[in-house]
């Protein structure tokens, strides 16, 4: 990411930081009022947890038509940050769960999809250590990640739409509309933007990171 | 100064940002840095 861009999501989310609070209003009908802010943070995790395991698959399929490792490195290194981003969507969450339903976890079908999404990913990290040779484990870990491609908005849309949730309205709701104040859907979709870019500009550092480790250790 | 709630997360919130940031933007330099020297070596 060239420095400009850089200063550029800088102030992007600094400006989202300062819109959750002195410009989006707080939500109605919370037990706590001001947890309603948890959205423009907890909810970009969620999304950029579901970008890395997409764009894995993406980065998979990529190397199964072309065998180039850059495509495998690309693939394990998204899956690492949707795995983070996914642990740091369910810690927010669930700190959030404690103060509005007064438990940290309540087997919510969002909660229990995530949970076994991240799960699900955490064995593909197992899969690619368990296998020494790089070429045959790049096929594997392709073609695991690939399965994701169904588990991933299984897990993440269809689960939280089809069962009984405590968790307020998705974002689009079962109706297909967006009932939001427009303040808060300006704050959240700029959070979005701006986790994307950074996902981004981490998996691009990581991968660097990766091919230089790989260099250095090869004979 | 009297500063009222929200104003104090706002502050820990971009001092945290703003740390992780200054944080990716030095890593960046010192790969760079890395990766030039390698290009470099015969």
């Amino acid at each position: 990411m060239k420095t400009f861009l850089a200063w550029l999501l800088w102030i992007w989310i600094s400006l989202v930081i300062v819109g959750a609070f002195f410009y989006a209003p707080v939500a109605e009908n919370f037990r706590v009022p001001g947890s309603s802010r948890i959205v423009f943070f907890h909810v970009p995790m969620a999304w950029s947890s579901f970008l890395g395991f997409i764009g894995a698959a993406v980065w998979s399929l990529r190397y199964l038509l072309r065998r180039d490792p850059r495509h495998d490195r690309a693939a394990a290194v998204a899956i690492q940050l949707g795995l983070l981003f996914g642990v740091l969507a369910t810690v927010t969450g669930a700190v959030w769960a404690r103060i509005e339903w007064g438990a940290w976890w309540n087997w919510d079908p969002r909660q229990t999809s995530i949970l076994a999404s991240l799960l699900f990913y955490a064995a593909y990290l197992a899969l690619r250590q368990s296998v020494d040779d790089p070429e045959k484990r790049g096929r594997l870990a392709a073609a695991y990640a690939m399965l994701g491609l169904v588990v991933t908005p299984f897990l993440f849309w269809i689960v939280p739409r089809i069962t009984f949730s405590l968790h307020p309205e998705p974002v689009v709701n079962a109706s297909g509309k967006v009932e939001m104040d427009p303040r808060i859907q300006h704050v959240l979709y700029s959070s979005g933007l701006g986790f994307a870019a950074l996902f981004f500009w981490v998996h691009n550092l990581e991968c660097r990171i990766q091919a230089l480790s790989e260099r250095k250790s090869a004979p | 100064m009297f500063m009222d709630a929200d104003s104090w997360v706002v502050a820990v919130n971009l001092i945290i940002w703003t740390g992780l940031f200054l944080y990716l933007l030095r890593l960046r330099k010192r790969l760079r840095h890395v990766e030039d020297d390698l290009e470099k070596e015969p």
